[in-house]
C-alpha cells in the first residue's frame, strides 16, 4: 500500500468506474460458467480425465477400506508394465497401413444417409468446440466502442466550503 | 299531476341539455388532444432539424480502449462542448461531421463540472445558449445524441428538478434533473428547450428514464475562464460553512471555520458570520454555497454580505485557486488589493425570526 499514494488510489478509482460487464452478461453467466467449466476439463489429457473419473468412482465406494494401498500399488504397476509391454510390441507395418488407408469417399450426388457407412456418431456427437480455448478467453474482449454516458458524477463536494 | 308532468319534463329537458354539453365537451377534447400532440411533435421535430447539423458524434481512445459519446458546437469556428468522461482524458479525438471524420484537439477539460471543451479546425454551424434560469419544473426539452452506433436520434422529456444534491453527494453546482430516456453514447449530448437553444449538457444517467445535466450558465463560466486565462480558475476564499439553528436574515448559512492564511482570514471573515450574498447569489441554506462557490473565479473580487450580530458587513474578497485545482503560482500580477470590511448602517434593525 505504500507505493499508492491518495491521488493514486483516486485516479484509479476513476478509471475503474468505466468497467462495467457488457450487456447481457448477468442473463448469460451460468451458460457461459459452464461452458469454461467444460473448457477447462478438456484442457485436460484424455488418459488423466480417465484416471480422476475411475478414482472418484473407486472413492465412491470407499475401496480403501477394503484394500491395502501396498496392494493398490502394485496392482497399478502391474496394468502400466503390461500395457506399456503391449505398446511397444505392436507391429511397426500399422502406422503404413494407416497411411495407406483408402479415403471414405462420399458421393457428392447424393444427400447425407443415416447408414452404417456414413458413422451417426461422427456427425452428432462432434463435441469439438466452436471456437477453441484461446477464442473462448477472449469472450468479454469488447470489439464495439464504449458508449459514454456515465452514472455517477465524475466529482463530488463534500462539504460546504468556499 | 299537471304541475308534477312539467317538472318532470323539465328536469328531463336539463338532463337532456347536459348530456349534449358533455358530448360536445367530449368531442372537443378528442378533437384537440391529437392537435396539441401534432403541434408538439412538429415542434420537436423542428428543433430537431434545426440543431441537429450543429451536434456531432465523438470517437477516441483511453486507457479502456476505444469510446464514443457526442457533443455540439457552440460557436462557428469549431469550438464544441461534450462530457468530461469523452473528451477529459482521450487520445486520438475525431469528430464526425457532415459524414466525415476530422482530428480534434482538447481545448479545455474539467473535472469539477465534468466537461471538456475541443476544438476542431472547420467552419461550424453553431447552437445558441440559452438560459437554464427560466427553465421550470415540467418545461418540455429535447436532448440530440449519438446512441451506440446509430444516427443523431432526438429524445424528449421535461425538467424533473433542479439538484444539488445525489448519488450521496453534492454536485458542485444546482444541475438539471431531466426525465428523458438518455442512451449509451449520449453523453455531452446538448439539451434544448424547445426555441433550439442549448440549456444543458447532458453528463449522468439516474434510473432509466432520467438523467442529469450541467446547466449551460455553468459550462459559460468555464468557457469564460478559458477565454480570459486559458484555463479554468476555479475560485475559493477559505470558509467553511454549517447550518444555523435559526434562520438569520432568512439565511441558515452561518460560517463554522474561517482557514488560517485565506482570503477569508484576510479579508476579516470570522466564524459565526451568516453569509447572506456571494457575489449576486442569495444565500438562503449552506446548500446555496455550492451555487455561489462554482461561480467564482481565482484572481476576481467578490463582495461578500454577511451578518454579525446586528450588523450587516460587506467584504470584498479577492479569490484564490481552489484548493481541488492543481497547484499554482500566487496570484501576483493581480493588482494589490485590500480586503476591508464596509460597515452599512441600517435604517431599521434586522428582521429576527423567533
Amino acid at each position: 500500500m505504500d507505493e499508492f499514494n491518495d491521488n493514486e488510489i483516486t485516479k484509479l478509482l476513476r478509471l475503474k468506474r468505466y468497467e462495467q460487464p457488457s450487456p447481457g452478461y448477468f442473463e448469460n453467466f451460468l451458460h457461459e460458467f459452464h461452458r469454461r467449466q467444460r473448457d477447462e476439463l478438456l484442457r485436460q489429457p484424455l488418459w488423466r480425465i480417465c484416471v480422476d473419473r475411475a478414482r472418484d468412482f473407486a472413492l465412491s465406494f470407499n475401496l480403501s477400506t477394503l484394500t491395502s494401498y501396498p496392494a493398490a500399488v502394485t496392482a497399478v504397476l502391474v496394468c502400466a508394465a503390461v500395457i506399456s509391454l503391449r505398446i511397444y510390441e505392436a507391429p511397426q507395418p500399422a502406422t503404413v497401413a494407416a497411411k495407406d488407408r483408402p479415403m471414405l469417399v462420399v458421393p457428392a450426388s447424393t444427400e447425407p444417409e443415416w447408414t452404417l457407412a456414413s458413422p451417426v456418431a461422427t456427425r452428432v456427437f462432434n463435441t469439438r468446440s466452436l471456437r477453441n480455448i484461446k477464442e473462448s478467453a477472449q469472450t468479454h474482449r469488447s470489439a464495439t466502442p464504449r458508449y459514454v454516458l456515465d452514472s455517477v458524477p465524475v466529482s463530488y463536494e463534500t462539504t460546504f466550503k468556499f | 299531476m299537471r304541475r308534477l308532468s312539467s317538472s318532470s319534463s323539465g328536469q328531463g329537458f336539463r338532463l337532456l341539455a347536459k348530456l349534449a354539453f358533455l358530448a360536445a365537451a367530449a368531442s372537443l377534447s378528442a378533437q384537440q388532444t391529437p392537435e396539441s400532440a401534432t403541434s408538439l411533435s412538429r415542434e420537436v421535430k423542428d428543433v430537431f432539424e434545426r440543431c441537429a447539423k450543429a451536434v456531432v458524434k465523438i470517437e477516441a481512445t483511453d486507457q479502456h480502449g476505444e469510446l464514443s459519446g457526442t457533443g455540439f458546437f457552440v460557436d462557428p469556428t469549431g469550438t464544441l462542448y461534450t462530457a468530461y468522461s469523452v473528451g477529459g482524458e482521450a487520445e486520438n479525438v475525431t469528430v464526425e461531421f457532415k459524414g466525415k471524420k476530422y482530428p480534434a484537439r482538447q481545448l479545455m477539460a474539467d473535472l469539477r463540472s465534468g466537461i471538456a471543451m475541443l476544438k476542431v479546425d472547420l467552419a461550424s454551424p453553431a447552437l445558441p445558449i440559452g438560459n437554464s434560469d427560466q427553465l421550470e419544473i415540467a418545461t418540455p426539452v429535447v436532448a440530440i445524441g449519438y446512441p451506440l452506433d446509430l444516427a443523431e436520434s432526438p429524445s424528449f422529456g421535461m425538467i424533473a428538478g433542479f439538484d444539488r444534491k445525489c448519488f450521496g453527494g453534492y454536485f458542485p453546482t444546482k444541475h438539471l434533473r431531466v426525465n428523458l430516456p438518455p442512451q449509451r453514447g449520449e453523453g455531452g449530448a446538448p439539451l434544448l428547450n424547445l426555441k433550439g437553444e442549448v440549456v444543458g449538457i447532458l453528463l449522468y444517467t439516474f434510473e432509466n428514464n432520467s438523467c442529469y445535466a450541467l446547466p449551460i450558465e455553468a459550462a459559460e463560466k468555464i468557457r469564460s475562464d478559458f477565454v480570459r486565462f486559458g484555463e479554468p480558475r476555479h475560485g475559493w476564499i477559505g470558509a467553511n460553512v454549517a447550518e444555523a439553528s435559526a434562520p438569520v436574515e432568512g439565511s441558515r448559512a452561518v460560517t463554522k471555520e474561517i482557514m488560517k492564511d485565506t482570503p477569508a482570514a484576510e479579508s476579516g471573515m470570522k466564524p459565526g458570520d451568516v453569509v447572506l450574498q456571494i457575489g449576486r447569489t442569495k444565500v438562503h441554506e449552506p446548500e446555496d454555497i455550492l451555487d455561489a462557490s462554482f461561480f467564482l473565479t481565482a484572481g476576481d473580487v467578490v463582495p461578500i454580505t454577511v451578518m454579525r450580530g446586528s450588523e450587516k458587513l460587506t467584504f470584498s474578497v479577492q479569490a484564490d485557486f481552489h484548493p481541488a485545482s492543481q497547484p499554482r503560482p500566487p496570484l501576483l500580477a493581480a493588482p494589490p488589493l485590500s480586503n476591508r470590511a464596509i460597515p452599512l448602517n441600517l435604517q431599521s434593525a434586522p428582521e429576527r425570526s423567533p
